[in-house]
């Protein structure tokens, strides 16, 4: 039965219709990939360009970058700390999930942007404390409201800022470019 | 496979769609698209993607195993063993891993309820002020000696409370019962331990410590006193690097799977392990020389042998075993002991013991350590004493009855009319977490908390060398609008005024566990000790618990155990029928763990099945009666009838037939309904001398009904019996 069907697929109708299959196939993947590749829909439009430009820093609201694996995205408390202190927050209609989380107790659902897949091992604090600086990474967050990845966190872009970093030292490099450095 | 396709068409095409798959789905990072909920008041002392850890004790039975869970973001997400705590050293059972499955049950009760009628779906939501309310008017509106509690084996702290207030107003004093403490046949063990030691106590038996183990149907290794700590002392008695491998024989009329591990597995004629015992004994005694002990002497081992399908040489062989071992081990349990005579063959056992002289030595004998602030071992209730709470009921001496921690409607036999009685108490109050049986009948559910969200201890009633008080936190926070019993019943007090507001004169239920853990407090040979109350506490949940450093076990006394005399009879049988009928407790469900996908997912040691209920029958008894695998059979006791697929076992005597319990629920949420049936329904009301249901004593008949049910199971029936297994063409 199967003979049959690579018999067909042979003549010249059939190779047709395996060209349309294969670019059909490859089109929906192109499609599949674009659409991860968009920053998803926030439960707040968050405007990170206004709180930096109120000279807050970057670890104010994500301390765990400095002291663990994930930066952490903040609780609610710690926006209510500022927000409740702030008259706009009562009117302004983009505040008003917040107000609305903070006076019901529901959490709010973020979605993170900056993620590296379940099999690498990130951590944020040996990075910040070799003096890595958030934007280096993450972009300038003075020009954007929602937070955009200005490049794919892949394996390449780790391993060029690894081996950069390490230099000429040799030690480095192999404690820098181990497997086992970032997949464990 | 047929003849247009074959077995390798059937894989190109496989593997066509399985790249297509991959190609499709393999591109993207669709994990991109999660939610994160983070904190709305994060703990100071959390940090953002690194796990806390808190230890606390493990619910999902009595045994009180300490258990570490790391939390993630307020969520619990995995349980591990306290690799501290002296019971379990860091491990745990399956029970003990599902035990998430509970905190995350969507079928849990959120809210205090009204229910309509009994019975009936349609409830009604209340808030906890009118909860409190309502409890605070049925404690203030009877008289004391028409309140009773019914419990479960756990937790202790709220047992503790219940009786305190019971002891100051004059209410009945507490009731626990237990599915598991039941099938383990407790009271038969504490009463025997009372006439043979002069002292009601669990024994502790040093499995680990021991050179040859004789068990009598204690099911050690699955649900049987404290099975985490038993299992422990079995790795030791099998372990073979610094000593000489252990050698365990099991005597039993359906291998269990603790038979399974047993180098000899004896099939005796159940009813007859009394005399088995005493023929070993008295066997092993001629082989030891001197004079015959009294408590053997009138034995005939022939006859025995006769009686118990067993072989004389066997037997012979097996005292041969037992008297040149230096550190022999008898242990009675189980199914055994759940027969009229069963405190008769706890005696004749625990005489074997006496022989081998182990009592309070090292791989012998021990009488089991109390917890640091327990002054006498409080047994739970038996099941006849269970027959004289709803027999108080029927005759309306009961108006409130409040329920915890227990389902009497699905763990007691349907033969005890618990259903029944229940009809003739004017108020029920249960204070389940789930839908059980028993809190479709109740008229007020108050939800407890889950035990991962609850304060509390747990006293560890054998198992540990030391004397432990195993100690509970919650590890996350209440995720419903649930209330701890122990504060619903502190505030009724009050709210009920007079003597119920003076029993518990504290704030909550923190308070009251500080006051209860006081004492401890300065007390010499304690685990951790604290110069004020706040500080002990803390160091009370940081460890999980507290406990002695020192042994705390009692050398039972010896004296005239070889001289007195046990009646060696065989048991006697309720009903008629060609079968006897052993239930045991399933060794993954339990008595309350059918509610947990994970636990119904997770095949039975023995025979793999999942998900369901079956009945084990011989292979050749099945060939007689012209029975396969996964014909549905009818079983009916002189209590009631039952209908099940079987499953053809090799390893069960061709004269019985075994059930396990922990399916059949009615209710009990989603997970658990309407998924097998419920064997205690076929257990009738008999008892033996210590008051233990004889649930092994039953005789029942089979019949075929010409339907068929399969059976989900782990093994293949094609892969493991051959069956349909053809040649490709």
């Amino acid at each position: 039965m199967i003979k049959r069907i690579f018999d067909w697929l042979k003549q010249p109708l059939g190779l047709i219709a395996v060209g349309i299959a294969v670019l059909a196939l490859f089109s929906l993947a192109a499609y599949g990939i674009y659409t991860t590749q968009q920053p998803p829909e926030q439960p707040i439009q968050f405007p990170h360009q206004t709180h930096v430009a109120f000279g807050i820093q970057c670890l104010y609201c994500h301390p765990g970058a400095a002291k663990g694996p994930a930066a952490g995205i903040p609780s609610q408390a710690k926006c209510w700390g500022c927000h409740n202190q702030i008259a706009k927050t009562q009117t302004s209609l983009l505040l008003a999930p917040l107000k609305d989380a903070v006076t019901s107790g529901t959490p709010i659902e973020w979605v993170p942007v900056a993620q590296v897949p379940d099999f690498v091992q990130f951590n944020h604090r040996a990075h910040i404390a070799a003096g890595k600086n958030c934007e280096d990474c993450h972009g300038d967050m003075s020009k954007v409201t929602i937070a955009q990845n200005p490049q794919v966190f892949n394996m390449g872009w780790c391993l060029n800022c690894h081996v950069e970093t390490a230099g000429q030292d040799h030690e480095k490099l192999v404690k820098l470019s181990d497997c086992g450095t970032c997949h464990y | 496979m047929s003849e247009q396709f074959s077995r390798r068409d059937f894989l190109k095409l496989a593997g066509v769609g399985a790249a297509t798959t991959a190609i499709l789905t393999g591109c993207g990072p669709a994990s991109r698209y999660v939610k994160r909920e983070p904190y709305m008041q994060m703990p100071e002392y959390n940090y953002n993607g690194q796990s806390t850890y808190y230890a606390t004790t493990c619910r999902e039975c009595a045994a009180g195993c300490g258990l570490v869970v790391r939390t993630s973001q307020g969520r619990a997400i995995k349980t591990e063993g306290n690799a501290n705590h002296p019971l379990n050293l860091g491990k745990t059972c399956a029970r003990g891993q599902a035990t998430l499955q509970g905190l995350y049950n969507p079928d849990r009760v959120t809210n205090p309820m009204k229910r309509a009628s009994r019975g009936a779906d349609s409830t009604q939501a209340m808030d906890w002020e009118a909860a409190i309310q309502a409890v605070a008017d049925a404690l203030k509106n009877n008289k004391p000696e028409e309140i009773a509690f019914l419990m479960g084996m756990a937790p202790d702290h709220l047992f503790d409370l219940v009786t305190d207030l019971a002891k100051a107003t004059g209410m009945n004093a507490p009731v626990r019962f237990g599915a598991l403490g039941m099938f383990d046949a407790r009271a038969t063990l504490s009463k025997a331990a009372e006439n043979l030691f002069g002292q009601a106590s669990l024994p502790f038996f040093d499995v680990g410590g021991a050179q040859v183990v004789f068990s009598f149907g204690a099911n050690f290794l699955e649900t049987w006193l404290s099975p985490v700590s038993y299992t422990r002392g079995f790795a030791g008695l099998r372990e073979a690097q610094t000593k000489q491998r252990g050698k365990f024989v099991q005597f039993e009329s359906r291998m269990s799977m603790t038979g399974g591990k047993a180098d000899e597995w004896l099939p005796l004629r159940p009813g007859t392990e009394a005399l088995v015992a005493l023929a070993i004994g008295r066997l092993a005694a001629e082989i030891l020389g001197g004079s015959m002990p009294r408590v053997f002497a009138s034995v005939d081992p022939k006859d025995a042998a006769t009686k118990s399908g067993i072989k004389l040489e066997t037997l012979e062989h097996l005292a041969e075993m037992f008297a040149s071992s230096n550190g022999a081990l008898a242990i009675p349990g189980g199914a055994a002991l759940g027969q009229s005579n069963g405190l008769a063959v706890a005696e004749a056992v625990l005489a074997l013991n006496a022989l081998s002289g182990n009592f309070g030595k090292p791989g012998g004998v021990y009488l089991s350590a109390l917890a640091p602030n327990q002054t006498e071992y409080n047994r739970p209730a038996s099941a006849r004493e269970m027959q004289a709470l709803v027999q108080n009921m029927f005759d309306g001496k009961i108006k409130v009855l409040f329920v915890h921690g227990v389902n009497p409607l699905f763990e007691l036999p349907a033969s005890l009319e618990f259903g029944g009685a229940s009809k003739y108490v004017s108020q029920i109050i249960s204070f389940a977490s789930f839908p059980d049986e028993t809190a479709r009948e109740a008229d007020f559910i108050f939800p407890d908390h889950h035990g991962l969200e609850s304060w509390g201890y747990q006293r560890v009633a054998t198992g540990s060398a030391q004397p432990v008080l195993s100690g509970a936190q919650p590890v996350v926070s209440p995720y419903y609008n649930t209330r701890a019993t122990a504060d619903v019943l502190i505030a009724a007090a009050q709210l009920a005024g007079g003597s119920f507001a003076a029993a518990l004169p504290f704030k909550d239920e923190v308070e009251f566990l500080q006051s209860k853990i006081a004492s401890l407090m300065s007390e010499a040979d304690g685990s951790i000790s604290g110069p004020d109350i706040a500080t002990f506490m803390a160091y009370f949940q940081q460890h999980g618990g507290y406990w002695k450093l020192t042994d705390g076990r009692g050398a039972p006394s010896a004296e005239d155990m070889l001289n007195r005399t046990i009646a060696a009879e065989e048991a006697e049988f309720a009903g008629e029928g060609e079968f006897f009928f052993v239930p045991f407790v399933s060794p993954t469900l339990a008595e309350a763990g059918a509610n947990k996908p994970w636990l119904q997912e997770l095949a039975d040691p023995t025979t793999t099945v999942m998900w369901n209920t079956w009945v084990e029958m011989n292979s050749e008894t099945a060939h007689e009666l012209g029975i396969e695998n996964d014909d549905m059979v009818k079983i009916v006791s002189e209590a009631g009838e039952l209908e099940a697929p079987v499953y053809v076992y090799p390893a069960i005597r061709p004269d019985t037939i075994a059930m396990p319990f922990g399916q059949g629920h009615t209710a009990f949420g989603r997970y658990a309904e309407g998924r097998g049936v419920n064997p205690a329904d076929l257990l009738g009301s008999h008892f033996n001398e210590a008051g233990d249901l004889a649930f092994a004593g039953m005789k029942v008949k089979v019949t075929k009904t010409g339907e068929k049910k399969l059976l989900s199971r782990l093994e293949s029936v094609m892969g493991v019996y051959g069956i349909g297994l053809g040649e490709e063409k």
